[in-house]
């Protein structure tokens, strides 16, 4: 086991580099770069331009830019953002906590829902609940995911207009003011609610098409693994209908869903992104569409580095949590 | 035919046996949603595709002064209560002096009665027919006497409903386009991923041999006899030449030095760079790994044989492709192509190129799975032992057994293209004013803060609303096809 995973952890680095790279390459092709707007700004003079130039080495070959960068990277630093003037790593560590909270939460949101869903659709089929159930599973599937904000956000609006004051904040990721204390001098547990609170809406708007998803799948794989031979076994043994269907059936249909985080890490990081840009939460991908529209090169290059090893972490752990779950699965 | 039963003996005798295509053809028509799926789809292209005769105004035609302005009430009776045929009044903008906001006033002195095709503006239909047919509006409609906003107009003052089919025209082709883009690299990349598996491509042979290694001592060769004619270049050429390619060995010699120089071009210019910018451990470190390149480059053009598998290549590309989370290769790319100011047709065309650029990975992993199952097949060995070509095994033989997993592929797939291309647009990156596509339509319902949602909710449901559906729709018809196609189904 040990060696498949240090197998598996040197496997990852070339894919890596490949991946930087690729990324720093299509940087790139960007008409200019970050100094190019400076150009037309009277106070800058040529020279200070070249100057500035000089200073993020802009005036280097980009596979020079690359080294450079990767050799920061490996040593933790991940550069100066250029439209930020500060350490990349402290423009984006904030960013990519709050991007993290949204995930992180959507895939508890995820198993919770999908799995008991799945499961009662599975065990009461055709029946008018299983209908509406996987109906509502299909809607899901196809809603796209900023069309869903938005609509969250207008039924937001809509209980406001109703209640007179929020039910459901509209957008962004925490009050401004708790109880009337600033939010940052209010005691951390209130900090936290209040955070949460606003995090329902996203989550369930990130988490829906997962949850669809899985649903569908937790449902077929129930219904695949009743019909097994051991099942009727354990009938036939006598074994009352509960045991046989959360210890015979369940055991075995969960294994492919607990296995998905692998496939469902990066669908979350691109659902949460657009999320975030219409529900207004401070996370990573708004950063980025910021840091494109300047050419802020090592801030999209920091978020890209980062987000690649978090996902290649993430399958790599949904492997290993498969071997754990399935014990015919070795590893060797 | 299957419908007139024969009772005699002879029964099946004289019937003609389904094909596979038309049981799964049959079993397809009774999927319950497919039936509905398929109309709704037919619908939606044939309104795309009418878009000039079924919207009453041109793509781009703006009226300044009717921003944002909510759907024209249509009226089907008079004011003392008749029924007549509908009709719409002037609609004109004033400021309330009470509370000083602009508020759309409706003054119903003059009725504009709406009539059915009915000649309008004028365009021309696919491009070149000239036409001025429209399926409703009137003459006061050119004239501008009143307007007919049937679901509001965007920031612009366009009206809502001819922008919504002019969307649909790109948000329901670029994914067909950009499926058979990904289709085309997918096919292509993972069948010869697949095919070649295990095959290996020299990258490098050097020209001389290793003095003194054991193995040629043991031929009875010296240790500096057969310097060149025993060097990996020497043996490829004989071996080559044995199978009748040193035509082919001649052309990609040069394309191998070629490339290792221009390999070995970057290296330097690389480390001359990155030097000149650096110190202490960093510089060691890089003269380490620079020198070390340049070194083994110098040993392979020497004495190595360098070779790869062309699966390896492409199947690490693909790795590489996914370790980047989709969203992030999708708004990097389009965010790039959205600082150069491209017109639409061009624009249009680089994201669909990019959609299939950043999805054509899974694809070819799962073609190439495929592929490497059947060349192991009988068929594929015969076809072989008949003297059948690489090229023509490929794609005559293996690809066309893949063709029911494609079709299942490309219609689960589809809907995920049109949701990338209303997502860039939605974000601002994909199809830009004034073309007009659902995702840039569903973008203006945002437009100056979250609580511009509560006061033009026609920006937020109508284009949305299009998208869901014909995602919803596609989703149901590749469900269908997957059920119909299933091999399993067939006993």
């Amino acid at each position: 086991m040990t060696a498949y995973i240090i197998r598996r952890l040197i496997h990852l680095i070339p894919t890596f580099l490949g991946a930087t790279f690729l990324a720093f390459l299509i940087i790139q092709l960007a008409p200019g770069d970050f100094v190019t707007r400076l150009e037309l700004d009277p106070s800058y003079n040529q020279q200070q331009i070249e100057n500035l130039r000089r200073l993020y080495g802009l005036d280097q070959p980009f596979t020079v830019q690359y080294a450079k960068w990767l050799s920061g990277f490996m040593k933790g630093y991940l550069g100066i953002s250029l439209s930020y003037q500060t350490d990349v790593w402290q423009v984006i560590k904030p960013r990519l906590l709050n991007s993290l909270v949204l995930v992180v939460l959507s895939i508890i949101f995820v198993y919770v829902v999908s799995i008991p869903i799945g499961v009662y659709s599975a065990l009461h089929q055709y029946s008018i609940a299983d209908r509406f159930l996987t109906t509502l599973a299909f809607i899901g599937l196809a809603i796209p995911n900023f069309f869903f904000a938005l609509l969250m956000l207008y039924f937001a609006l809509w209980l406001k207009d109703i209640f007179g004051h929020e039910i459901f904040p509209i957008g962004g990721m925490r009050s401004l003011y708790i109880d009337g204390v600033d939010f940052f001098s209010a005691p951390k547990w209130r900090q936290w609610i209040d955070i949460l609170w606003h995090a329902i809406l996203p989550v369930i708007v990130s988490g829906t098409s997962g949850t669809a998803g899985f649903t569908r799948v937790m449902r077929t794989q129930m219904l695949e693994t009743k019909l097994q031979d051991y099942v009727r076994t354990a009938r036939a043994k006598g074994l009352s209908e509960r045991v046989v269907i959360y210890k015979h059936i369940l055991r075995n249909a969960i294994i492919p869903i607990v296995a998905s985080i692998g496939f469902l890490l990066p669908e979350l990081f691109g659902g949460a992104g657009l999320v975030e840009v219409v529900m207004g939460w401070p996370g990573l991908t708004p950063m980025m569409l910021d840091a494109l529209f300047s050419i802020d090169v090592y801030i999209i290059m920091g978020s890209i580095g980062v987000s690649v090893i978090l996902l290649m972490i993430g399958n790599l752990l949904s492997d290993l949590l498969l071997a754990w779950v399935d014990p015919r699965i070795r590893y060797s | 035919m299957a419908d007139d039963k024969k009772t005699d003996l002879l029964e099946g005798i004289g019937e003609h046996s389904l094909s596979h295509w038309q049981k799964a053809w049959i079993r397809f028509k009774r999927h319950p949603f497919a039936r509905w799926a398929g109309t709704v789809l037919i619908i939606l292209y044939l309104l795309a595709i009418f878009a000039d005769f079924v919207g009453p105004y041109p793509e781009a035609k703006s009226f300044r002064k009717f921003q944002f302005m909510r759907p024209t009430p249509i009226h089907f009776h008079t004011e003392d209560g008749k029924l007549t045929r509908p009709f719409v009044c002037k609609v004109e903008r004033k400021r309330n002096l009470k509370t000083f906001k602009l508020e759309f006033v409706e003054d119903c002195d003059q009725h504009f009665p709406i009539y059915f095709f009915v000649h309008g503006y004028k365009y021309k239909f696919l491009g070149f027919i000239p036409s001025d047919l429209h399926l409703f509006g009137g003459p006061w409609l050119v004239e501008e006497k009143a307007h007919l906003f049937v679901w509001g107009t965007d920031d612009f003052g366009r009206d809502l409903f001819s922008r919504i089919w002019f969307g649909g025209r790109i948000s329901l082709s670029i994914g067909i386009f950009a499926v058979i883009i990904a289709l085309f690299l997918g096919v292509t990349l993972g069948g010869i991923s697949g095919y070649f598996a295990g095959t290996k491509m020299h990258l490098m042979r050097g020209f001389m041999r290793w003095p003194g290694r054991d193995e040629i001592s043991r031929k009875g060769l010296n240790a500096f006899g057969g310097l060149f004619s025993e060097s990996a270049l020497a043996r490829g050429w004989r071996s080559a030449a044995y199978e009748g390619q040193s035509l082919t060995f001649l052309l990609l010699l040069p394309l191998q030095y070629i490339f290792w120089g221009l390999v070995a071009w970057i290296l330097v210019i690389t480390m001359r760079g990155f030097m000149a910018i650096s110190g202490g451990m960093e510089l060691v470190l890089a003269i380490i790994f620079f020198g070390g390149m340049l070194i083994y480059m110098l040993w392979a053009v020497l004495f190595g044989e360098v070779a790869i598998d062309i699966d390896d290549v492409i199947m690490r590309t693909t790795e590489i492709l996914a370790a980047i989370p989709g969203l992030f290769s999708l708004i990097i790319l389009s965010g790039i192509l959205a600082k150069y100011d491209l017109p639409s047709a061009t624009r249009f065309m680089m994201v669909l190129a990019i959609l299939a650029l950043v999805s054509w990975g899974g694809l070819a992993r799962n073609i190439r799975g495929f592929v490497l199952q059947l060349r192991e097949m009988e068929y594929a060995q015969a076809a072989k032992a008949l003297g059948a070509g690489n090229w023509r095994i490929l794609f005559r033989h293996l690809l066309p057994g893949v063709m029911g997993y494609l079709i299942v592929v490309v219609s689960l797939q589809l809907p995920g293209y049109i949701l990338a291309e209303s997502s860039l647009s939605f974000l601002g990156l994909g199809i830009q004013d004034p073309s007009s596509s659902w995702g840039l339509l569903l973008s203006k319902a945002q437009q100056g803060g979250m609580s511009a949602l509560r006061d033009r909710p026609w920006l937020l449901f109508f284009p949305g609303f299009f998208i869901f559906v014909s995602i919803l729709a596609y989703n149901y018809l590749g469900d269908a096809l997957r059920d119909a196609l299933d091999p399993r189904a067939e006993h």
